[in-house]
């Protein structure tokens, strides 16, 4: 008894039952997955809004906030992936049996219990083979010569690969689930955000420490196009891959194309404005001769602006507002811009403070002896890169492939056979038995045999020069 | 969807029918004609869509026609009528692709259009080559629903966001659309194996009236106190829900429209009660009655259509989280408005059958040969769903790095090819035919549409665009 107790799980797991119960549970539990907020996909506060303090204890406590990574899921998806195994490895050796010794000479009994069969009535039995080869070819039956008792008969077939396709099926299934526990186990996902110039060798991922990669990335410039309502419509980032301080790769990666080198990828995921100024240009007009002309100048930098006057941009907000007599940065966005020009007379050493625009009790626009307008405002961006290393991800792919190609056969082809058997009457008259069986499709397989059986009649009639006897003509159609 | 319902009536009526159509198309086509004079433009895509939608509500009317009849011309004008809507259905998809410079997959605006192109285009080929005639009455109505869902969903060809920016999206739309298509078809062969293989009608009473009934209690989570429907406020500049947070919609509540629900939630319930009563005392009274109570059932269905249209075309009402009144418009409830209008034609399409069974029935082909086309539509459909998720996830790995991420409507996809994956197995191994096949068929579609729809307006996620 106890030695039959694994043979029975073993049963159990194979049998079509079992699978399809873990199927209605995936379904339903991925379902749940689906309704209900999970974890890794929502903002904590969010959860804590959407359910009462006692349910979200509770559907923590079950995983139910992370369905898909929930122990019970990745146990329930091994079930499944051994219930696959178990029914494919018990199925399999009849398939192969079938597949790896095709049934070429048929015997009475089966000849008898075909449904799908013709007899031709024929004068010379070689003759009438070699006809029967010829259109077998022609079919594309690929016919082979079986040695019989005291005679030769033909079998030919089309597409044996459909008998075991499924199989092929429940592999690629297999490989795909392959690379996705090896990306469970060693893949890893991680975020890093890079300013211009700026280059690093390390990563965070979104739960856990930070991850040294073997070599650097630097970001050499960065940019974004936007549509002309405003929506984006293009990121960038050209990158570099430094190792040991060299530059080994650069290449520019934009949302769709991304950087991959030694097994991790770098995908452009965001862009964003880092508050800070790249540049922007004054356009500085002299009070005493009117004269005006325009100046590239960023943060903190020194310009002058005759022998006398410099000019210093000390600050700048892209969003400003004003509280107890102090300016502010609302946000990071471009939407309120506000520079602080320090304008300062290197011979009398006085410095007045100016702002653009103009803030009341804060600047002194009027006694500087420049007025400035500022434009072509150019904020910094920094660039938010998706690094992702799926060493798994070949095996995806390559049982993605293998499943296209199994579907194809399962589906579209049939696995025909034909059988030519010469035979005799009770009178001792030669006849030919055609008998002919597909797998699947069986309507128009039909249609197919009687062409082939009228076919080799008529190569016959040719080959023979001699008329068929009507009696049998008539059989034969019929 | 008045001007549609106007076609819809004369169904009823005998020989004059084919008239009756013709000269609804006509009228509809010479007003269209009218606004074309005034805007001064033929071909723009409303235009064409209108046109689609004209001829496809002609060709729905005929086919119905043709099931209740049997009149064999009625189908060679249902034929050209859905010949004709798949032509200016061709050019709006053509007009669309030209002027967004993109395949028209990127929105739920151009998949639809996209959808209801596939399904006509199926549809003839059912009709020609599997000799399933009145295919039509099925698929065409959902062909309408789409097309009028197309008018109150935005338009406006929209700029694509970067990650929409590949060829492997548009791969994996098309595959979609096509699977999803073929689903459809599948779905609507099954419906009439069903009917051969002389299921009983009570059944498809109870079917429809479930059907129905959960349509309101779908509808009815929007019921808010003191007798008032809430429906998503909308901007109608900004053509787009009104958000109050990350994912949230501001709700605006319609006043008594709730209690009007409730109304026709009753009434809707009554044929089912009867029925169960039916099969617990067999007795025939309680069949009649409930036949009757569907027929009421339909005016009243018609009736909240009405108000619904009413009061959530525009206007303004006041909503329970925030100060003051916002405007909402039917483009904001596309899922109330086609719960309500396939409500209607779900019962309707009872009633065809209640009256006209036996000659329904000398129309469809045997009922294995059904059950062999819904077999192959499938295995179709299966290898189509395979390769759009691959494709999905060959794209998602390019775009943010990761070929699978559970997000809902990848989750819903695998739970599609899970259940096709059934019912394959199913038939193959355990030899199902017939009736259970059906049911899976029908059970399949029903997964597909939540996965188009559902996912997209009630599950958040990463394809909110779409």
């Amino acid at each position: 008894m106890a030695a039959s107790l694994p043979r029975k799980v073993w049963q159990t797991l194979g049998a079509i039952k079992t699978g399809v119960v873990l199927l209605i549970l995936v379904v339903i539990l991925s379902a749940a997955g689906t309704v209900i907020l999970q974890r890794p996909t929502t903002e904590p506060d969010e959860l804590q809004r959407a359910y009462s303090p006692q349910i979200l204890r509770v559907l923590n406590a079950v995983g139910l906030t992370d369905v898909f990574h929930a122990w019970w899921f990745v146990l329930l998806l091994a079930l499944v992936s051994l219930s696959i195994v178990a029914a494919s490895v018990q199925r399999f050796p009849n398939a192969w049996r079938y597949f790896s010794r095709p049934y070429k000479s048929p015997d009475q009994t089966f000849c008898n219990s075909l449904p799908l069969h013709k007899l031709i009535s024929v004068k010379d039995e070689e003759v009438a083979l070699s006809a029967a080869d010829r259109v077998l070819h022609k079919f594309r039956f690929r016919p082979e010569r079986i040695v019989r008792e005291n005679s030769f008969s033909l079998f030919g077939e089309r597409n044996r690969i459909s008998e075991v396709a499924v199989y092929i099926v429940h592999l690629s299934l297999l490989l795909i689930f392959f690379g996705g526990i090896v990306d469970a186990l060693y893949g890893w996902r991680a975020f890093m955000t890079l300013g211009r110039g700026e280059q690093s060798s390390q990563v965070q991922p979104q739960n856990g420490k930070a991850r040294n990669l073997a070599f650097a990335v630097r970001c050499d410039s960065a940019g974004r196009e936007n549509y002309a309502d405003g929506s984006p419509k293009k990121w960038w980032s050209n990158l570099s891959v430094l190792e040991n301080g060299k530059v080994v790769l650069r290449k520019q990666i934009v949302v769709n194309e991304p950087l991959v080198y030694g097994g991790v990828r770098f995908y452009q995921a965001s862009f964003g404005d880092t508050g800070k100024l790249d540049k922007m240009t004054l356009a500085a007009t002299s009070r005493d001769s009117g004269e005006s002309k325009d100046l590239p100048i960023s943060l903190n930098e020194t310009l002058w602006l005759d022998n006398d006057i410099t000019v210093r941009l000390a600050e700048f907000f892209p969003d400003y507002a004003v509280g107890d007599g102090h300016v502010y940065a609302r946000s990071n966005n471009l939407e309120n811009p506000a520079a602080h020009l320090v304008v300062e007379s290197k011979k009398s050493g006085k410095s007045v403070n100016v702002w653009l625009p103009p803030i009341p009790g804060l600047e002194e626009n009027a006694e500087s002896p420049y007025a400035f307008q500022g434009k072509d405002v150019e904020m910094a961006y920094f660039t938010g890169i998706e690094v992702s290393h799926e060493p798994g991800q070949w095996w995806v792919w390559a049982g993605v492939i293998l499943m296209g190609l199994g579907l194809g056969v399962v589906f579209y082809l049939v696995h025909a056979r034909v059988w030519v058997v010469p035979v005799q009457d009770a009178q001792g008259q030669v006849q030919l038995w055609i008998g002919g069986t597909a797998n699947k499709n069986k309507d128009a397989f039909e249609h197919r045999f009687q062409e082939l059986v009228t076919q080799i009649e008529n190569e016959l009639k040719v080959s023979t020069e001699m008329p068929v006897e009507p009696s049998a003509a008539v059989f034969a159609r019929s | 969807m008045a001007r549609v319902a106007k076609v819809e009536q004369p169904a009823a009526t005998g020989t004059a029918l084919v008239v009756a159509v013709g000269l609804g198309v006509a009228f509809l086509l010479f007003m269209a004609f009218l606004n074309v004079v005034k805007s001064g433009n033929v071909l723009s895509e409303p235009n064409l869509l209108f046109g689609a939608l004209i001829f496809y509500a002609g060709a729905a009317t005929l086919y119905l026609g043709f099931g209740i009849t049997g009149t064999p011309s009625y189908i060679r004008y249902a034929s050209l009528a859905t010949w004709a809507g798949l032509l200016a259905n061709t050019g709006a998809v053509a007009h669309r692709w030209y002027a967004a410079g993109h395949p028209p997959f990127a929105s739920i605006y151009e998949m639809l259009l996209s959808f209801v192109w596939t399904l006509a285009v199926l549809t003839l080929i059912a009709e020609k080559k599997y000799g399933v005639k009145v295919i039509g009455t099925v698929t065409m109505p959902v062909a309408i629903v789409g097309v009028v869902l197309m008018q109150l969903l935005r338009t406006e060809v929209r700029p694509l966001v970067p990650a929409l920016q590949s060829t492997w999206l548009h791969v994996h739309v098309t595959l979609a659309m096509l699977a999803y298509a073929a689903c459809a078809l599948s779905f609507a062969l099954a419906m009439m194996f069903l009917i051969k293989d002389k299921m009983k009608t009570e059944t498809f009473l109870a079917a429809t009236s479930v059907f129905v009934i959960a349509t309101y209690l779908g509808v009815l989570t929007r019921f808010e106190k003191w007798g008032g429907l809430s429906v998503v406020a909308w901007n109608e500049e900004a053509k787009s829900e009104v958000f109050i947070g990350k994912g949230m919609r501001l709700f605006v509540t319609i006043p008594d429209l709730g209690w009007m629900m409730l109304l026709v939630l009753a009434t809707v319930t009554v044929p089912f009660v009867l029925y169960l009563v039916w099969r617990k005392t067999n007795n025939e009274t309680f069949i009649n009655i409930a036949n009757r109570a569907v027929f009421v059932s339909i005016l009243l269905q018609a009736l909240a259509l009405a108000f619904f249209l009413m009061r959530a075309r525009s206007g303004e009402y006041a909503s329970l989280d925030a100060d003051g009144l916002f405007p909402t418009s039917l483009a904001a409830s596309p899922f109330i408005l086609s719960g309500l209008v396939g409500g209607i034609f779900v019962s309707l399409l009872y009633l065809l059958l209640l009256w006209r069974r036996n000659d329904l029935e000398r129309m469809l082909p045997a009922a294995d040969e059904l059950d062999r086309i819904t077999y192959r539509t499938i295995a179709i459909a299966f290898p189509l769903l395979t390769l759009m998720i691959a494709a999905g996830a060959y794209w998602a790995n390019r775009t943010w790095g990761s070929y699978w991420s559970w997000d809902p409507k990848e989750t819903w996809a695998a739970i599609t090819w899970l259940v096709y994956a059934g019912y394959l197995h199913m038939r193959i191994t355990r030899g199902w035919r017939g009736r259970r096949a059906a049911y899976f068929a029908i059970l399949g579609f029903a997964v597909v549409m939540f996965t188009f729809f559902g996912v997209t307006y009630l599950l958040p996620g990463m394809h909110s665009y779409a």
